[in-house]
């Protein structure tokens, strides 16, 4: 049976800790979608990475049933990743907190190509290196 | 609670950088209208039909929302993101407008937003969930109803893994029996059990919030008011016997409840237990054997299995 589209949500939330609090409740709530359900769901399917930050695509259907996929995590938590620390700069352009080099920016921006929807790696790797340095990242190489 | 919502008008190329300003100032997630994401769309599930021109979008450029709770400081908050969000075109990324837009949201929106597509479901071939604010009536004698207010603690009857234990509790009960239901949530596999006739039931959550609406559910069905319900973790510290233990949870939870059900349960007592996703199938099979058990019946609906096992008894 064909189930229509009836709304496509992208959050940006906890793996293995979603709750019903902002944003799950103001954005599947207006979508109709059960939002118990969904987090039962998405934390089950994601109980393996739990904390870190995932990107999620939730498709709802006609019927309010809903089903949804994980993307690999946003650039900025890749970013953290590859320097070693937790947070960003407070203060990006005079207090740098870490340094990755031009090869992890390639390397984090070929992982997100397909979600970034860039045109090119190139265009991919602005956008990560332009994420990095508003982290107070020292880009080198 | 009160909440306000900021949203910041970018482009594709800054939403990474403004969603994790919007995370770095203390929001615990984003919500992401993109419109090269939609211009990228491509049915992604079996059997999905998508007709663009039905499906709300961003026609341009891209808006990052996030949610903070009445206790933050919103007027701070605002300039603070503004000047990081304009600090972005130094580090080579287009914003856009950049604007940065704040609404307030009242906690009822969404607590409640889904409801008015919530309705009766016959979820088994005894077992119907209703609503509570629906107004309903069987339709043969065999009908058993199961009154819910959904609210916040899960369990509304119609997601696979409830469904799953109602079929379970459906195939098992047969009268008189002791149940103990771990992980209770919204109330509803007692409320199931007494409409199939068990005796005594003890139900259990960790969560306060979910002991409060499974009492308050258990009200809107007469035949479970005398449910004993307390909030306890799992079975620690339980000595009451049963001869069947239910458990809605998560595999992950499953493991460390499994042998503590063990000595509650007598000769041919059962254990059914249901939460749990496709790969993680094995792992709770493996350890209900692993502990002595049975298993009699595995049940299947969409990605999610239930599992019906049995603690041998010495003619087995």
């Amino acid at each position: 049976m064909a189930k229509k589209v009836a709304n496509v949500v992208k959050l940006q939330i906890p793996a293995g800790k979603a709750t019903p609090a902002p944003p799950v409740g103001p954005a599947l709530g207006q979508a109709g979608i059960n939002i118990m359900g969904f987090t039962k769901d998405f934390n089950a399917r994601t109980a393996d990475q739990a904390g870190l930050l995932i990107p999620v695509v939730i498709t709802v259907y006609e019927d309010r049933s809903f089903d949804f996929v994980t993307k690999t995590p946003p650039a900025s938590v890749l970013l953290k990743k590859a320097a070693g620390v937790e947070h960003g700069s407070g203060e990006p352009n005079t207090k740098k907190v870490a340094t990755v080099t031009k090869a992890q920016v390639e390397e984090i921006a070929k992982t997100k190509m397909q979600d970034l929807n860039a045109a090119d790696v190139e265009a991919a790797m602005r956008m990560v290196e332009g994420t990095a340095r508003s982290m107070g990242f020292t880009v080198e190489g | 609670m009160q909440w306000t919502e900021i949203a910041v008008t970018t482009t594709n190329e800054a939403v990474e950088a403004v969603s994790n300003i919007l995370m770095e100032a203390g929001a615990t997630g984003t919500k992401i209208d993109d419109a090269a994401d939609f211009a990228a769309l491509q049915p992604t599930f079996p059997g999905e039909l998508l007709d663009k021109s039905s499906v709300p979008h961003q026609e341009s450029g891209a808006v990052v929302t996030a949610y903070y709770p009445a206790t933050v400081a919103i007027t701070e908050l605002v300039p603070d993101i503004t000047q990081r969000v304009q600090m972005l075109t130094q580090f080579g990324l287009n914003i856009g407008s950049g604007a940065v837009l704040t609404k307030p949201v009242a906690e009822t929106d969404w607590a409640t937003a889904w409801k008015k597509y919530y309705h009766p479901v016959r979820v088994t071939r005894y077992l119907t969930v209703v609503p509570s604010w629906e107004d309903y009536q069987p339709t043969d004698d065999a009908e058993k109803l199961l009154v819910l207010d959904p609210g916040m603690a899960f369990g509304t009857g119609t997601h696979p893994t409830t469904a799953l234990m109602l079929q379970a509790l459906e195939m098992t009960v047969r009268g008189g029996e002791t149940i103990l239901d771990v992980g209770t949530g919204s109330g509803v596999l007692s409320i199931a059990a007494k409409q199939l006739g068990a005796g005594d039931i003890y139900a259990y959550d960790v969560d306060q919030i979910a002991v409060d609406a499974a009492k308050a559910n258990l009200d809107l069905n007469p035949i479970a008011k005398d449910v004993h319900v307390a909030p306890n973790d799992l079975l620690k510290g339980i000595n009451q016997s049963a001869d069947i233990i239910v458990a809605n949870i998560l595999a992950e939870i499953l493991v460390p409840l499994i042998p503590q059900t063990w000595p509650l349960l007598p000769e041919h007592g059962l254990f059914l237990s249901s939460g749990i996703i496709a790969d993680k199938y094995p792992l709770i099979r493996d350890n209900l054997v692993k502990t002595g058990f049975k298993i009699i019946q595995t049940l299947k609906r969409g990605d999610w299995y239930g599992i019906i096992a049995e603690k041998p008894g010495a003619d087995d």
